[in-house]
């Protein structure tokens, strides 16, 4: 299999030249990233544990539809 | 057959490309672009960014391709009526298509495609708000994969942002040097030291900088250390979330502005502010216009008047302040008929890109219906030294209709402007100004404003 910066290469429908150091910026960042996705998760589930219950964050699209 | 003209922007992407014929616009979609075109409709993807405002809406038609070996589709998409450019948009028009080109990747991520490109140039403002005009945008989003628009977002949205919030608001017509946007290691040296400990602005430009640097021609390097290595859907939200916040977070406030109290100061009264107000709007009922330019309209309080009228008026100033702050009251007040744009009319926005033909010049998205231009004549005239018979031209080219304010050397602004030069303007009178615009316009009305010394005109072309 080839590693991700060659499939993304020959991938057609990408026109723009991505950028080697732009790709592997962003695959370095992707595990930092994971884990702040889980802690978040993960504290979101502690604070709902002690009754905390933080409200569903609004689709952003809903406050932009109003004429 | 009908002959098609090709538009000279729509060459970079081979999904399709725009073209008119008879004075329509229509899009090919080509043939390798079938399946995400039809992913794009097929998911729900378009017709959610349509309800939702963010993407222009199109219809599939039958017009005869202008390519036909490689056509999929023709779709003809809603006009917008004045392209404007990231270089004359003021730093929240900016950040709103940044935000907008955001949250249309986040929502594309959900229903399984990803944008391809992140051009800022693919953004037009309409009815007050931005929207995606490239309905070619969109491609199958691809487990694992980075995000290949990532440099380009950066370099169109994040480091111009990012250099009018911290260095200086005028760092915006690096865009209209270079026309994929600021190149990151410029950005970077740019930037004050502290943005460093930005955690946005030191990974998205600062580490990205070094990124690109380090691995510049260096592909098999790259494969080499990165291996195996993904990006799983949820850590490409996350970027985008990321550049979200690192977007939100940079600010600019207009602090004053370069005309800022204009109106307060000693020429206008109310009384003659509400008369120009009266005398405008009549103008504009007696010619019609359906599409005006307010030139030098500094934050639209007469531009206004054409606006509330339902006309679509280009609103542009010199001043970064004013443009901002008009773009700021045309979002608090939804208003849908002004464009407030930074435009410096001795300079104005040349043809720029490929062949000089890939962004429009100012002028050349002319000519208006009708041209205001208040207050406006003697910066021109005497700080710019435009003789009065080329001014006149200059307007007669952009305009059949024209509103102009003469500010006669009395006038406590233009002895301002003559306070530290010689007085090299003998023709600078009322009756100089007439006969030079005589030559070109028909004097329709010319009103002495109450409690001035101005007049305002209206004048047609002849």
């Amino acid at each position: 299999m080839l590693s991700l910066p060659a499939t993304i290469l020959i991938n057609p429908a990408q026109y723009l030249d991505p950028g080697t150091g732009s790709l592997v910026l962003q695959l370095l960042l992707a595990a930092i990233l994971a884990i702040g996705v889980v802690t978040r998760v993960f504290w979101k589930k502690i604070k709902a544990l002690f009754g905390k219950d933080t409200p569903a964050a609004a689709d952003p699209d809903d406050d932009e539809d109003e004429e | 057959m009908r002959s098609s003209q090709h538009t000279p922007a729509s060459f970079r992407d081979p999904s399709g490309f725009l073209f008119t014929r008879d004075g329509i616009l229509y899009r090919q979609v080509n043939q390798v672009y079938q399946a995400d075109y039809d992913l794009l409709m097929q998911s729900g993807l378009y017709e959610r960014l349509l309800k939702s405002k963010k993407i222009i809406p199109h219809q599939e038609v039958d017009c005869p391709p202008a390519v036909p070996e490689i056509a999929y589709r023709v779709l003809q998409p809603e006009r917008v009526e004045f392209i404007s450019y990231p270089y004359e948009w003021s730093f929240s028009q900016l950040k709103d298509a940044a935000l907008l080109t955001l949250s249309i990747q986040k929502t594309a991520l959900e229903y399984g495609l990803s944008l391809k490109d992140a051009s800022a140039y693919n953004i037009q403002f309409r009815n007050g708000r931005p929207l995606l005009i490239d309905t070619l945008s969109f491609a199958k989003y691809r487990e694992g994969e980075p995000w290949a628009a990532y440099r380009q977002f950066c370099q169109h949205f994040l480091a111009p942002l990012a250099l009018m919030a911290w260095t200086d608001a005028r760092l915006s017509q690096w865009l209209r040097i270079s026309i994929d946007g600021v190149p990151l290691e410029l950005a970077s040296r740019l930037l004050p030291l502290r943005t460093r400990i930005q955690p946005g602005l030191m990974i998205h430009i600062h580490l990205h900088a070094s990124a690109q640097k380090r691995y510049a021609g260096q592909a098999e390097a790259a494969q080499k250390e990165t291996g195996s290595r993904r990006m799983d859907k949820a850590a490409l939200a996350a970027l985008v979330d990321n550049l979200s916040g690192a977007v939100s977070r940079l600010r600019w406030e207009p602090k004053g502005t370069e005309w800022g109290d204009y109106y307060d100061s000693t020429n206008y009264t109310q009384a003659a502010f509400e008369h120009k107000r009266e005398l405008i709007r009549s103008f504009l009922e007696q010619a019609g216009p359906r599409q005006v330019w307010d030139l030098g309209a500094n934050t639209g309080a007469f531009s206004r008047i054409a606006a509330g009228m339902g006309i679509l008026t280009v609103a542009s100033d010199v001043d970064e302040a004013a443009v901002e702050k008009n773009y700021r009251e045309v979002k608090k007040a939804k208003e849908k008929n002004l464009l407030p744009l930074v435009i410096d009319l001795t300079n104005p926005s040349p043809a720029i890109g490929w062949g000089n033909r890939e962004r429009d010049s100012f002028l050349g998205r002319g000519p208006a219906d009708l041209v205001m231009a208040l207050a406006l004549v003697h910066h021109l005239a005497i700080s710019n030294n435009v003789p009065l018979p080329d001014l006149a031209a200059f307007f007669a080219s952009l305009g059949e209709w024209l509103i102009i304010e003469f500010v006669p050397k009395e006038d406590s602004q233009v002895q301002r402007l003559l306070a530290s030069r010689a007085d090299i303007f003998p023709t600078y009178t009322r009756e100089g100004f007439e006969a030079a615009f005589g030559e070109v316009f028909s004097l329709e009305e010319a009103v002495p404003i109450r409690e001035s010394r101005r007049t305002l005109y209206l004048m047609k072309k002849r």
